[in-house]
């Protein structure tokens, strides 16, 4: 029962991405919108790499207090 | 930097021009541009039909005033304007040519410019667009149609900010502030590294000769400059490895893979090498003065070679894919207009600032380490003689 309810949405959805890409070259997702994507990636692992040298900062600031006590 | 480590305006100064370059860089539209362009083949003498698909272009709005010219590359002479446009939708368009009888050129085919004009979108040029294969011969089923060798004129102006439309960049040229503009930042902090490091060594031997250091909050100049040295040499190679991975991600979807073996990867990649191996000599030395000696040397050492390798080697090669190496330009007056600077050079100094601002707090934490060691060896000589004491008596 469930089966055919997800594969009639999953169409839908695909029928839904193609109309909009209709004609145009099919691209995929990091190609699309004019490569927006690369830009998106690009932001994200810099904050990521900020992220892990916070994380870094973190530990050897808790190594320090626990020498305290 | 002593005196501002604990002034928060840069810090503040710094965000603040990072969240101006998330904002202006990320919503700052590209420029109208016609990235597909499709035609039928067609003769001298014949009609020629181009259909375009443009991208952030609004052909719907200037639809009375779309003006299409075909020209020469280059010269934009000779050139035949479109005889009607006609307007499907916002990114659709369809312009049609009559093409002249004759070819004035000797070359075997001709790839010829695409100039759209219009009050909307200003005018953009789209080279290669419809190539033209040269037979040599006049047609004889003219259609009147000539090559007008005249001056092109009456094309619109864009009144608003726009990034430049590239192909193949497209709208990656937005990473000119977030990858391009974190290495200029890595370049400032190593050189800001390496100046802290030709001052340990010149404090060095003010000390050897007998001279009294000043001591700022408990660590004197000397040691201030190695950690100093230390802190932004850390958060330089942050920077530098956030580049490299960003250049991996962007040279796949431009370059077409993540690595090209290209000398530009080769040589900041043995460059972050070099700068990784300034770390590991800091914990094979245990004595003070020791480490602090070669490992000033060190990071002058790396920053000498830091400099031939990403920015004088890479120009010298023959060969390379990354802007501004091999005859490449890098910012040429189309890469980085006017739009781009303004956002362009906020964003090195806010990388800049946000790097310091990292390399501060390691530079706190690693002050604070010192002392608490010192403090530790104080304590465990006092209790030693403290202990002493009792035997004796």
């Amino acid at each position: 029962m469930l089966k055919p309810i997800i594969t009639t949405c999953l169409l839908l959805f695909f029928q839904v991405i193609y109309a909009q890409a209709n004609a145009e070259v099919p691209v995929d997702f990091m190609r699309s919108l004019g490569k927006i994507y690369v830009v998106v990636g690009v932001i994200v692992i810099i904050f990521l790499g900020l992220v892990f040298y916070l994380w870094r900062l973190d530990r050897r600031l808790t190594k320090l207090e626990d020498q305290n006590h | 930097m002593d005196g501002l480590i604990r002034k928060m305006w840069w810090k503040w100064l710094g965000v603040a021009l990072l969240v101006y370059v998330f904002i202006a860089g990320m919503l700052i539209p590209l420029k109208p541009n016609v990235p597909t362009v499709n035609y039928e083949d067609a003769q001298p003498g014949e009609a020629l039909e181009v259909e375009v698909i443009g991208y952030n272009t609004s052909f719907t709005q200037q639809e009375e005033d779309t003006r299409a010219l075909l020209c020469f590359p280059d010269s934009l002479k000779p050139h035949i304007v479109a005889q009607s446009v006609e307007v499907f939708d916002d990114r659709r368009a369809k312009f049609s040519f009559q093409l002249p009888a004759d070819l004035p050129t000797d070359a075997a085919f001709l790839n010829l410019s695409l100039i759209v004009s219009g009050g909307e979108d200003g005018t953009y040029i789209r080279p290669d667009a419809v190539r033209l294969e040269n037979s040599g011969e006049v047609a004889v089923s003219g259609t009147g149609a000539t090559w007008s060798h005249e001056e092109i004129s009456g094309l619109k102006d864009l009144n608003r900010m726009t990034f430049p439309a590239r192909r193949i960049i497209e709208e990656t040229i937005r990473n000119t502030y977030f990858h391009v503009a974190l290495w200029l930042a890595m370049v400032i902090l190593f050189t800001a590294a390496a100046i802290y490091a030709i001052r340990y060594l010149r404090y060095q031997k003010l000390a050897e000769g007998g001279k009294l250091l000043n001591v700022i909050k408990g660590l004197d100049v000397r040691q201030r400059a190695d950690i100093w040295s230390l802190a932004l040499t850390e958060a330089g190679l942050l920077l530098g490895m956030l580049g490299l991975i960003t250049g991996f991600l962007w040279a796949k979807y431009t370059w077409g893979s993540y690595w090209s073996g290209d000398i530009k990867q080769y040589t900041t990649l043995i460059a972050l090498l070099i700068y990784s191996a300034y770390f590991v000599l800091r914990i094979t030395f245990r004595e003070p003065e020791q480490k602090g000696r070669i490992s000033a040397a060190y990071n002058i050492f790396a920053f000498l070679l830091l400099i031939p390798l990403i920015y004088i080697l890479p120009r010298l090669s023959g060969n390379s894919l990354h802007p501004g190496n091999a005859g490449n330009p890098a910012f040429g007056s189309q890469d980085l207009d006017g739009t781009m600077r303004a956002v362009f050079y906020p964003a090195v100094i806010g990388w800049t600032l946000l790097a310091c601002w990292l390399a501060s707090l390691r530079f706190r934490m690693s002050h604070v380490e010192i002392e608490r060691e010192e403090m530790w060896e104080r304590e465990t000589i006092d209790s030693e003689g403290q202990m002493e004491s009792k035997v004796i008596s």
